[in-house]
């Protein structure tokens, strides 16, 4: 018991900790707006004296004070004949504790306040404004004690919750429930038939692939936008997933190509500085190519280093491309600092599209290339041995791979798709320069691979997605975003260290509808 | 006969220490042979010579007569030498399977154009790859495990594994390093009938590293012994058993002269 009080009083103190830290950084202001866009409710009048705003914000400080109490009761087991009676306490000590804090928090900022001292020189998020906001516009006292009855309350209903869903019983039954229903549904014959059948599965892509598609027509030329960035992220998600994901190369100067792909383009097509306008459809793949000889030559030097080392000499070389790029010996060639604008676009029937939806059904279709690409090489005697190399060099020399020939492979490959990401990124925006290729680029492509799932495409897609598009979806967040995103790795580091989606292996022992299963047992005593 | 393996004054230092110190060893094709030593004795790092991941100070080594001083590691392989190891070290997160088509990829050929286009050949070759892997496992013994991560498989299995894996490559000299480290007095002689079956089904010359006699003593024709890096004994079982310098070795000076006369067992 008192090891589980413990527990209680530590979640309480934990989740009390965080609160005070989001009033702070001016954190429940925000999530008060959020929470007023989410239930459409800002404009409503008042609510036992309350504006919308203080009613959300109460909200929100309810969800964490349910959140404290249902993780301080979780360690505590009930007693045979008494489920109830240790949830109560461990919630309402959470509650209780998360409360005074809050309290203590409302106590302290409100008196501060009243007595004209200005908060927000020392903590710049915290206005009188959001004090007044937090108090729900009442004097110090009476707020602080709201906060302390209305949060050890929540703490209490969190803890009983959890009880109310964590009861092994129901949920050991609704588990059994659950699975009993999956797979009578999966016997059917008829699913059975759409997962076997190689065209039914085709058609089911193709459906979803059709949904996809019809999302450019509908969105405006902002979403357009973003949904091009989170394109072209997936590009470079999935180059950079074949070197350290697959090959297991740590590469943090995988920006250098994406670079090299991008000014290919724009000193190709732009009337400035050289004027030499060629088609796009031609710099295209030269910018591919060009990335993928970056590749080889960058690689050949530094891929004999291992681990952590080549992950430095990466990152050196990546700043090396930037730095480059904005050096006056280079200015002639490239502007320089300046950048380079009014870089062509695509045509096609003799007219030129590089906005609108036509442009992002062009990143679709590069995406899709990639895909396809990616997923041919990982299923192959090429893909596996990068796997093996990630896994064990030594080993997969002594198997027979060479391993400097297929990590420059895995290089070339990974610097051509960022090559290709570059060309169409410079193309889009019509204009590119130094400050594009920073060394935040790198940093969230790996984010993305390792957010997403190592080795897995569709993690690449997920983790590019919730990267590059979630931010945009929580625009108001955008103060918060790297708070928001350092919480998110740690929380996934945690919760799916392998990734969103991780990958998944191949069975190819028996192969699928030979209507044939063999046990370890038939193949014993040989 | 025909010689597999051959070492003439092979010799490899690492700074002052001489690991290996002018070792000459033939290895007769088709053969079980041991090489044994007390820990330390630089039985690895003569392994680690062979399979090209050291190079040599000085000396030879000919592997059905051509050298493989100079070689690379996957050159090596592709010669047609395998090895497994002291530690156990599978492929973890790859299937079973796919840890046997690791070993074969020297024996195939598709590159990175064939395998984006998927050619008939490489379809072909892929199909083929995957059959040989199946008959493997099946020859190891690990028949429906072969979906498992090389991580999940039990400890016995993953030895076999590794067997496997080192087989797919076809060679023709089959290095094992303590291939019984581990596993009771049952497995180990599960083992020492299997490792037979590798030279008697397959013909694979084995070269075998081992610290149980009961297996040293039990399968090997023809045993070399390593002291400090230099070879101190070769000879039959029965020989090495008798051997006064083999048991100053392993016993020390004072247990090799009480112990002269008699033929009792080392170690």
């Amino acid at each position: 018991m008192k090891k589980q009080l413990r527990h209680a009083l530590n979640a309480g103190i934990t989740f009390g900790i965080i609160t005070v830290f989001l009033f702070l950084i001016g954190f429940t202001s925000i999530a008060a707006d959020l929470l007023g866009d989410l239930l459409r409710n800002k404009n409503g009048g008042l609510f036992l004296g309350l504006t919308p705003q203080m009613l959300n914000m109460l909200i929100f400080l309810g969800l964490v004070g349910l959140g404290a109490g249902a993780y301080g009761s979780r360690k505590i087991k009930g007693q045979a004949g008494d489920p109830w009676g240790p949830a109560l306490i461990g919630g309402l000590t959470a509650g209780l504790v998360h409360a005074l804090f809050v309290g203590s928090l409302a106590l302290l900022v409100g008196t501060l306040n009243l007595r004209g001292v200005q908060i927000s020189k020392y903590l710049a998020e915290v206005l009188p404004a959001s004090i007044r906001l937090f108090l729900l516009g009442k004097d110090p006292l009476p707020g602080a004690v709201i906060h302390l009855i209305l949060l050890t309350l929540a703490g209490l209903a969190g803890g009983l919750l959890s009880r109310g869903i964590g009861r092994g019983s129901w949920r050991a039954r609704s588990a059994a429930n659950r699975k009993n229903t999956w797979n009578r549904f999966t016997q059917r014959s008829f699913f059975k038939q759409v997962r076997g059948n190689r065209a039914t599965r085709f058609v089911v892509y193709g459906i979803l692939l059709l949904l996809v598609f019809l999302v450019p027509l509908g969105a405006g030329q902002y979403w357009n936008y973003t949904i091009g960035t989170v394109g072209i992220y997936i590009l470079l998600g999935l180059g950079l997933n074949i070197v350290v994901g697959l090959a297991g190369l740590l590469d943090l100067g995988y920006v250098a190509f994406f670079a090299i792909g991008a000014y290919t383009m724009a000193l190709l097509t732009a009337p400035t500085p050289h004027h030499l306008l060629w088609n796009f459809w031609i710099v295209l793949p030269i910018g591919v190519i060009i990335a993928a000889i970056t590749g080889l030559l960058l690689g050949a030097p530094v891929l004999r280093m291992r681990g952590d080392y080549l992950a430095i000499v990466t990152l050196g070389f990546g700043e090396i491309i930037r730095i480059l790029s904005k050096s006056d010996a280079l200015t002639p060639f490239n502007n320089g600092p300046k950048g380079v604008p009014s870089i062509g676009g695509p045509t096609l029937f003799g007219r030129l599209f590089n906005t609108g939806p036509a442009f992002v059904y062009l990143i679709f279709l590069a995406v899709l290339l990639v895909i396809f690409v990616t997923n041919r090489l990982q299923n192959s005697r090429v893909g596996r041995a990068w796997e093996a190399m990630r896994e064990d060099e030594t080993v997969s020399r002594a198997m027979g791979i060479n391993t400097l020939s297929q990590k420059l492979l895995a290089f070339a490959i990974g610097a051509a798709f960022a090559g290709l990401g570059g060309a169409l990124f410079a193309s889009r925006n019509q204009f590119t320069g130094p400050e594009d290729f920073n060394l935040m680029v790198s940093i969230n492509v790996v984010a993305v691979v390792i957010v997403g799932g190592m080795g897995s495409i569709p993690g690449v897609i997920a983790g590019a997605l919730v990267l590059k598009g979630l931010p945009e979806v929580l625009r108001q967040l955008q103060d918060y975003r790297v708070l928001v995103f350092a919480a998110l790795l740690v929380v996934m580091m945690l919760w799916r260290p392998a990734g969103i989606i991780p990958s998944a292996r191949r069975k190819m022992e028996v192969e699928k509808d030979a209507g044939v299963v063999e046990t370890p047992e038939e193949g014993r005593g040989k | 006969m025909t010689i597999a393996l051959e070492t003439r004054s092979l010799t490899k230092q690492f700074g002052g220490l001489t690991a290996v110190d002018s070792v000459d060893l033939v290895i007769q094709e088709n053969s079980i042979f041991s090489v044994i030593g007390p820990n330390g004795a630089g039985k690895t790092t003569f392994y680690n010579c062979i399979t090209g991941f050291y190079e040599p100070e000085a000396g030879e080594i000919l592997f059905y007569g051509k050298s493989l001083v100079g070689l690379t590691p996957d050159q090596v392989a592709y010669r047609g030498i395998s090895r497994t190891y002291q530690n156990i070290r599978l492929f973890a997160n790859m299937s079973a399977i796919e840890n046997i088509l690791i070993g074969e990829h020297s024996r195939l050929r598709a590159n990175w154009a064939g395998a984006i286009l998927r050619t008939p050949g490489v379809m072909k070759e892929e199909g083929a790859a995957v059959e040989k892997a199946r008959q493997l496992l099946n020859f190891v013994g690990l028949v429906g495990l072969g979906d498992q991560l090389g991580r999940n498989l039990p400890y016995g299995a993953q030895r076999r594994l590794e067997i496997a894996r080192a087989l797919g490559s076809q060679p023709r000299l089959l290095l094992l390093d303590e291939p019984t480290a581990g596993m009771n007095p049952h497995e180990t002689t599960e083992m020492m009938h299997f490792i037979r079956r590798l030279r008697d089904e397959l013909g694979i010359t084995i070269l075998l590293i081992e610290h149980d006699m009961r297996v040293v003593m039990g399968i090997s024709e023809q045993i070399a012994v390593l002291d400090y890096g230099a070879k101190i004994a070769e000879g039959t079982p029965a020989e090495i058993q008798g051997n006064p310098r083999v048991i100053e070795a392993y016993l020390g000076s004072g247990a090799a002269s009480g112990l002269n006369n008699t033929t009792s067992q080392p170690a």
